[in-house]
């Protein structure tokens, strides 16, 4: 691969009590591109997501972001070098307003000024928001707590924006909505590490790939490649997905 | 009933409404980040107050005897002490022990509550006995017909007032405040955002000790007498108040606190014999929690999907 990888494991092990989910994972994610991450329901996606923002820290393997190695920094200080997340689910911060939770996506950033222009930069992304911005975000539908959870995650002004199922239980309005925000946040330099289980539409916005499947790396390429490949079909084979 | 007893029995309420309040505050503190009951928030308020004894000590020593340098002495000192001790019992108590079942932290924390008291009752100067907290606030009064407004007792309920408040501003509106709400409202998830958990744990034992000094402080100031065990009541009222409220809440442990101090207050006005006012204010807060399992401001509302 030519491009600079911005995120790299190399050969990564991660478990939880005994076992292990990932047996020895290496994959890279190539800065300024969207790079997707496919895999069947409990293949272990979420899992390498937690070892990458160290919620469950690898235990063997190295994680590197931009050169730095980062397997046993605390997951405050792996975000603090400019990685966002948007948890599967959206994890929106129930009892805050929407104000609120866009404020604390920007926690680490400490200048004011460069509050105030996130804030209506995601904004404009999702005028949505704007009128509602001293709701309580509990009482949002999962539609709009799916795009809070996304600006939440720009407000971070991230160099790479980690999202883990986005399209986990939204309409196929809000699917289509999603896809088309992840593909223009990229296209403003962020690179994206990109988690999905829907096939089709993650390989139409994606550069690359890779499809994990028990544990391990089953497949990589780029988004072509990967519609052809076989083992994309095998890791959902079964799948009522 | 007259209006001036009326108007003393109002009074009376209020500071003990503004004391229980501030030692609820850091039970539901304390539950909101971590999700535990730290049962050795009443010996902390105690602590606070004699570390405020000794600082006065200390000053009378020097010779010194200005009443409001030994006042704001008095509650630096506290405050800074019971800071730094909450802290310390986050760091290297209750933080180790997550993980393991909540009871042992109870426990731990009933233990430690308990070192707490009796290392007071051995080591302060005589500690065994009722030790006289000094009158620092202005002793007069005004009638009012028959009303009497101790000014002791209206400052001890707007500086109170005044502490709740800040804090209420504090949790609402700074920075780590929104760092403690995040924690309080799901950890893992503040992590992401680039919180650093231990630091608002500690941040936040430390916020609640030091109001629980203040209030162990404003309860000497009021009966100008401490003593070692004066946690034990203020705990169990604290943490009765905070439940009531509803366990995270902030306001329903202040809701809770006036509460309590309006049934103990009412509870002295019906039955002649004043012990029964607590029995009446404990058993009307079972009452209210059989009505409202979850305390008066419930922190988990239903969350749509
Ligand atoms: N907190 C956890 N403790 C124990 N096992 C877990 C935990 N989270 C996930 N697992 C297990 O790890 C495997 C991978 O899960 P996950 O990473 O969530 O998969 P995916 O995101 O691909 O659906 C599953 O078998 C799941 O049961
Ligand atoms: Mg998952």
């Amino acid at each position: 691969m030519s491009t600079d990888a911005q995120l790299a494991l190399e050969d990564v092990v991660v478990g939880y009590d005994q076992a292990d989910v990932l047996t020895g994972v290496s994959m890279r994610a190539a800065r300024g591109e969207i790079t997707c991450l496919l895999g069947a329901n409990g293949a272990g996606k979420t899992t390498l997501i937690r070892a990458v923002l160290g919620l469950t820290p690898a235990r063997r393997g190295r994680l590197l972001f931009e050169g730095r190695d980062i397997t046993r920094l605390p997951t405050h200080e792996i975000v603090r070098l400019g990685i966002a997340c948007i948890p599967e689910g959206r994890r929106v911060f129930p009892r805050m307003t929407v104000e609120e939770n866009l404020r604390a996506g920007a926690y680490v950033e400490r200048n004011s000024a460069a509050i105030a222009r996130r804030l209506t930069e995601v904004m404009d992304v999702f005028p949505q928001l704007r009128s509602r911005v001293r709701q309580l975000a509990g009482t949002m539908s999962g539609g709009e707590q799916a795009m809070l959870s996304i600006g939440r995650g720009l407000m971070g002004a991230p160099r790479l924006l980690i999202v883990d199922e986005p399209s986990l239980g939204l309409s196929p309005l809000y699917v289509k909505e999603n896809f088309a925000v992840i593909r223009r946040i990229n296209e403003t330099g962020v690179s994206v590490l990109l988690v999905e289980q829907n096939v089709r539409q993650t390989l139409a916005i994606a550069h690359r790939g890779y499809v994990l499947a028990q544990g391990r790396i089953a497949a990589a390429g780029d988004a072509a490649t990967l519609q052809q490949a076989p083992q994309v079909r095998d890791a959902y084979f079964g799948q009522a997905h | 009933m007259d209006p001036g007893l009326l108007g003393q029995y109002l009074l009376n309420g209020l500071v003990l409404g503004v004391i229980y309040a501030m030692v609820a505050v850091g039970f539901t503190l304390f539950f909101g980040v971590l999700d535990v009951i730290k049962f050795s928030h009443g010996d902390v308020v105690m602590a606070g107050a004699f570390v405020g004894l000794a600082a006065y000590a200390g000053l009378e020593h020097l010779g010194l005897h200005s009443p409001l340098l030994a006042l704001a002495l008095i509650v630096t000192a506290a405050t800074a002490a019971m800071a730094l001790f909450g802290a310390a019992a986050a760091r290297y108590l209750v933080l180790p022990l997550r993980g393991a079942p909540p009871l042992n932290t109870l426990l731990a924390t009933l233990m430690l509550g308990l070192a707490l008291r009796e290392a007071v009752r051995l080591f302060y100067p005589n500690g065994s006995n009722p030790k006289p907290f000094p009158r620092l606030l202005p002793v007069e009064a005004i009638d009012i017909g028959n009303f009497t407004l101790r000014y002791d007792s209206a400052i001890i309920v707007l500086g109170g007032l005044a502490a709740i408040f800040a804090l209420h501003i504090f949790i609402t509106r700074s920075r780590l405040g929104l760092a403690i709400r995040a924690v309080a409202q799901d950890a893992e998830t503040a992590r992401v955002m680039g919180i650093d958990f231990r630091a608002v744990v500690l941040a936040t034992f430390a916020l609640g000790s030091a109001l629980a000094a203040l209030a162990g402080v404003a309860n000497g100031l009021y009966y100008s007498e401490v003593n070692f065990s004066m946690g034990l009541l203020l705990g169990v009222i604290g943490f009765s108040c905070a439940v009531v409220g509803g366990l995270g809440s902030v306001l329903g442990a202040i809701l809770g606190g006036f509460l309590f101090a309006a049934l103990q207050t009412a509870g002295a006005v019906w039955f002649a014999v004043p012990a029964y006012k607590d029995v009446f204010a404990f058993a009307a807060v079972i009452l209210v929690m059989a009505w409202k399992p979850t305390g008066l401001i419930s922190e988990t509302p239903a969350e749509r999907v």
